[in-house]
């Protein structure tokens, strides 16, 4: 399967007449977006702003963030939100240095799971913007209103759809343009990869793609257009993965479809796919939040790793916080109770670290779990300085005022500075 | 010795045994002053060289310090208050259990009232280790005096950097019992290189070192089975963040430091109008539709009716189970425990998510 990404590297963003790209700007024609975005019936007014990197300014109560990106030569949408398209091969429009930002419109008490009154955030100068990759992308922000009587999952999944028809809407723009790069992402399939390569470990990865610690969001297209919440695990080929078959299930703790998109782990087995290691595939799981589940899905995740794929070796990613990491860390044990030798990359999250009696930093202790890489922990906090315009909020109230102080922001909550699938170089070190 | 304007003032804590007053029957002996250096102070002298000079000794005995630590506390911090002490060093204090608690409380101590930097040294099983080891740094030690010649100069080392405020590095380099703290630094590589880095070694058989040692939790012991559960008293107790409307107890929705109970008299089954979720971790819109489905009073009714079991205890225990410190929830257990042995329960159903 060969997928190649043509990317166009946008270099500003503003708003004009008709949505196109000139000289490395992109113009984006706002009332018409608006207009494709307002044709949800679940939505109400559909705002578009834009921040740019270095500007004084803060995005709040942010749920996800995507890359424009659009499949040349198809009408589908990227992440379905229309037509199905197939995924993983041919050739994909990438605008390079671009984001979509989705900001949750509903009152604050709807919008922010967190604990933290202006929910997840992104800062476009100082500190903030510093440890997430998003403060430093130009970022065009969408603000749906939810229309009344829409429930809140309803407008969850309007605000995913708004966000994957506007990266089609905008990535479009790049299809004719001579890329500036084009990457290429080339993998046969199980049956033939090890050709040549047999003396070579073959290297699986487990992504679990939704936690259900939350209640999934029916109608949010989470894996191939539609909620992954019942699947068992299965086998994927990494390109599908790269090309929008999977997106961030709400409400994302600390992964973006963005990162989905540019997956940190697929990237670092092709690379290393035929030198040091052979890729053999992705197996997608979900992280349920029982015993039970724990152990069916961990036992079908790593039968696929032993008896289908036959791997010797795999690495395994959590998305969400404790269940998830247990769950994770039973796959793991599971897959080396079989032979496949596993190592698993994490946050820190749920362990009572504080405690140095249990020299805990992980909820789980099982002694064939011993390959751990961390990846951080998100309860540093960081002092953020006033900023002078805030997007985002709830339309309802008046300007927050708070939003534009000053504010001491937990790591966890800057969108994007922590990432559970391995973009980001944090390593939580025990003193 | 001659005393230069560079070297460091240091004050060295012994017990009644190393301070050479006697064994136990000395024990009970308050803080008392030695000028220079002493017992074991000898070695922490020769290790220091020209850089320090043990000024004084506080010599004190075991019992009298366990009998009263914050008070005898006081009493060392007045005594080397004079001698504008740079660093203190305690002990070592090996296995001995009081005399490792005095150490830790010492150094605590002087790092917080006098801003002195302190070091001790003592046995991974002491259990001054667990009380202090959160603040102060501790280095480890064989379980007897044998280990002097090994602890001290490692002592005196760590003491040296921290007196001269030079960074101090991971546990692992700089040979002190973890602290507790977590601190987020960059890497060189991203997760993602660095785990398949790790898997590869692995599989190759090369050494790694895991970047998240495996924590050492407690095992809980269930306790024995309930003889005859027809005629028992069993409680409800929840994790679940389930509270009356209005959070009386104003539980926190993560890090919980309370629990609330609340009655159950006359009650049949939970309405949801009566109570609320307070919990960041799980999502509560089932719990909130029907709260019987985290706290299962409807059910225990009927089973108390059907004479399944005793009785249904008349309030259910209600806090928060998210990023909670294990201390201050085992703390909140042995509290409920408590108060459910004195109502005469004998089990508990206890709900988590």
């Amino acid at each position: 399967m060969r997928l190649e990404l043509h990317k166009v590297k946008i270099q500003d963003v503003q708003f004009g007449d008709n949505t196109r790209i000139n000289d490395g700007v992109l113009y984006v024609n706002r009332k018409e977006l608006q207009e494709l975005l307002q044709a949800d019936k679940r939505l109400g007014k559909v705002e578009i702003e834009l921040a740019r990197p270095g500007e004084r300014c803060r995005i709040v109560q942010v749920a996800d963030v995507i890359e424009p990106r659009s499949k040349i030569g198809s009408q589908g949408s990227f992440g379905f939100a229309e037509k199905y398209t197939t995924l993983g091969e041919g050739e994909t429009s990438v605008l390079q240095g671009v984001a979509i930002i989705l900001s949750d419109c509903r009152g604050k008490g709807e919008a922010t799971i967190s604990g933290e009154s202006h929910g997840n955030i992104i800062d476009m100068a100082g500190p903030g913007s510093e440890v997430s990759p998003f403060g430093q992308t130009l970022n065009v922000v969408l603000l749906p209103q939810p229309k009344d009587r829409v429930s809140g999952m309803d407008y969850q999944a309007a605000l995913k759809m708004a966000g994957l028809r506007a990266a089609t809407y905008l990535a479009r723009a790049g299809e004719n343009l001579k890329p500036d790069e084009i990457e290429i992402y080339d993998l046969p399939p199980l049956t033939e990869v090890m050709k040549s390569i047999d003396t070579l470990p073959k290297i699986t990865y487990i992504f679990q793609i939704l936690s259900l610690q939350f209640e999934p969001i029916p109608g949010e297209p989470t894996l191939f257009g539609k909620q992954a919440e019942g699947m068992i695990p299965t086998i994927v080929h990494p390109n599908q993965v790269l090309d929008g078959a999977i997106t961030s299930a709400a409400p994302g703790l600390n992964v973006q479809t963005y990162q989905i998109q540019n997956h940190p782990m697929i990237k670092e087995l092709y690379r290393r796919h035929g030198t040091e290691l052979c890729f053999a595939g992705v197996i997608l799981t979900v992280a349920h939040n029982n015993v039970a589940d724990f152990d069916r899905m961990a036992d079908i995740s790593a039968s696929l790793a032993k008896w289908v794929i036959g791997a010797d070796g795999a690495v395994l990613t959590k998305t969400g916080g404790g269940a998830p990491e247990l769950a994770m860390a039973r796959t793991a044990q599971r897959c080396e109770q079989l032979g496949v030798k596993t190592a698993i990359a994490m946050l820190h999250m749920g362990a009572d670290f504080k405690d140095a009696k249990y020299g805990a930093s992980t909820i789980f202790s099982m002694p064939e779990v011993d390959t751990i890489v961390s990846m951080g922990v998100p309860y540093t906090e960081l002092t953020l300085p006033p900023v002078e315009k805030v997007i985002g909020g709830p339309r309802s109230q008046s300007e927050d005022l708070t939003a534009k102080g000053e504010m001491v922001q937990w790591m966890g909550s800057i969108k994007g500075s922590l990432c559970q699938l391995g973009s980001s170089r944090l390593t939580a070190v025990r003193y | 010795m001659k005393e230069s304007d560079d070297m460091l003032r240091v004050i060295h804590y012994v017990n009644q045994f190393f301070g050479g007053m006697g064994g136990e029957e000395k024990a009970e002996t308050g803080p008392q002053v030695h000028d220079g250096f002493l017992g074991p102070g000898r070695a922490i002298q020769t290790a220091l060289g020209s850089r320090g000079e043990i000024v004084a000794t506080i010599i004190c005995g075991d019992n009298y310090f366990a009998e009263n630590i914050e008070g005898a506390s006081e009493e060392v911090i007045k005594l080397l208050t004079p001698f504008k002490p740079d660093l203190l060093i305690a002990g070592p204090a090996f296995g001995a259990g009081r005399y490792g608690i005095a150490c830790g409380a010492v150094c605590r101590a002087a790092m917080n009232q006098m801003r002195v930097p302190a070091v001790t040294g003592m046995h991974e099983e002491n259990p001054g280790l667990d009380l202090y080891r959160n603040e102060v740094y501790i280095i480890p030690t064989e379980a007897s005096a044998r280990g002097m010649n090994v602890a001290v100069p490692r002592m005196v080392n760590l003491a040296l950097k921290l007196a001269a405020k030079e960074k101090i590095g991971r546990p692992s380099e700089e040979g002190y019992f973890p602290r507790g703290l977590l601190v987020n630094e960059i890497s060189n590589q991203t997760g993602a290189e660095r785990v398949v880095s790790m898997l590869l070694k692995k599989l190759r058989g090369q050494s790694f070192e895991s970047e998240v040692p495996r924590p050492n939790y407690d095992h809980v012991i269930p306790a024995p089975r309930i003889e005859d559960i027809r005629r028992a008293k069993i409680a409800l107790v929840t994790d679940g963040g389930l509270v009356p409307k209005g959070n009386p107890d104003e539980i926190e929705m993560r890090t919980a430091t309370r629990f609330g109970k609340y009655t159950l008299k006359g009650v049949d089954c939970l309405r949801p109008e009566d109570y609320e979720v307070r919990h960041v971790g799980y999502d509560s819109v089932f719990v909130r539709q029907d709260p019987n489905r985290l706290v299962p009073v409807d059910v225990m009714r009927d089973l108390e009716r059907e004479g399944a079991i005793g009785k249904l205890h008349e309030e259910f225990y209600s806090t928060t189970g998210v990023a909670n410190i294990v201390e201050t929830m085992r703390k909140m257990g042995e509290k409920i425990a408590e108060e459910l042995k004195v109502n005469g329960v004998s089990g508990v159903i206890l709900t988590s998510t």
